[in-house]
């Protein structure tokens, strides 16, 4: 992977997760607030809405970082056996 | 003294109504008019000689951009499966970065500060990704909403989670463009409203703040550009891979 690849890639997640998890509660605020104004739940339906909001946001906010992660170990692993086979031959060769 | 938020104002230019829906002309639609015709006619100056083996100067810099979003697509999509998107993904990009940049030229519109553009291409993305996925995996597609290997007592809980996340999705993507184009041109506007009425010993400081935020505004345009159409490849790719 080369430099600028890293760059934009984590600017890309810099600008991500924080939006993530924000948009997740307010959602699930809002879609709280319309099942009370329907069903006439008041205050039963926020209270709910913004916990699985923010379980919503936390989720998507960890399966952003996983796949950051393993992209990242996947990275690590062929720069890895990139550097072995540079230097088995010269092994090889001192042998 | 204009408030901060006066440039985002729209009025109509040329009074237009069909059956009652108003579909005047205003100053948006000029600027996403002119972002139309930039991107088509750089494009078709590039490829007007036909595609030279020894590429030109405008040349190589559209195939770096392109090979760019192939990189892109490859990644997130799949090497097979991307190319029936990539052309879809590549106009995205080019459009949004060309209406983000000449939001940029002082008296035009940035067209992406309206929340109505964003969210149209936010919905418009997200109905794509639910027609691919039932398209391709018919009502197995309702799998997504249930995570591989959770107990079943957990179900019930996790589906109007994974309902949650899944709308969060269009809408964080239509909001983080929204935001970041609202927000830098409020405060380009805020700045300059200071370096106009503060006297001019102490009105350079903010004049010289406001040539610094431009610079960062380009740099922010081209990330914008950038994070949506990753986030759109990345989005689709779900879908076709289901977990």
């Amino acid at each position: 992977m080369s430099e600028s690849n890293d760059f934009r890639q984590g600017l890309g997640i810099a600008f991500r997760l924080g939006t993530e998890m924000t948009v997740a509660t307010l959602l699930g605020a809002g879609m709280g607030y319309g099942a009370d104004h329907f069903f006439g739940t008041k205050p039963w339906g926020i209270v709910a809405g913004v916990i699985f909001g923010g379980a919503a946001g936390m989720l998507n906010v960890y399966r952003a970082a996983q796949a950051m992660t393993e992209e990242l170990a996947s990275a690590e692993e062929n720069e890895k056996e990139e550097q072995d086979q540079n230097n088995t031959p010269d092994k090889d060769e001192k042998s | 003294m204009d408030s901060p938020l006066h440039h985002f104002e729209l009025h109509p230019i040329i009074h237009l109504s069909l059956g009652g829906l108003d579909i005047s002309i205003n100053k948006a639609i000029i600027a996403m008019w002119i972002g139309l015709a930039l991107v088509f006619g750089l494009f078709m100056v590039a490829s007007g000689k036909g595609r030279l083996l020894i590429p030109g100067k405008l040349q190589s810099v559209l195939e770096i951009a392109m090979e760019f979003i192939q990189g892109m697509v490859d990644e997130f999509i799949g090497k097979e499966e991307g190319k029936k998107y990539f052309s879809f993904v590549a106009s995205l990009f080019f459009f949004i970065l060309t209406c983000n940049l000449i939001g940029l030229i002082p008296g035009s519109y940035t067209i992406t500060s309206q929340i109505a553009v964003t969210g149209a291409f936010a919905v418009g993305i997200f109905l794509m990704t639910l027609v691919i996925g039932f398209s391709r995996h018919g009502g197995h597609f309702l799998s997504i909403l249930v995570p591989p290997g959770i107990p079943k007592v957990m179900i019930p809980i996790m589906i109007p989670i994974e309902i949650i996340s899944m709308l969060a999705r269009p809408l964080s993507l239509a909001v983080r463009l929204f935001a970041n184009m609202t927000a830098g041109h409020t405060v380009l506007a805020v700045l300059f409203g200071l370096a106009m009425t503060a006297p001019v010993w102490i009105g350079w400081m903010p004049f010289g703040f406001t040539v610094i935020i431009n610079g960062l505004e380009v740099a922010i345009a081209f990330i914008q550009a950038y994070i949506f159409t990753t986030l759109t490849c990345v989005y689709i790719g779900d879908v076709i891979r289901l977990h």
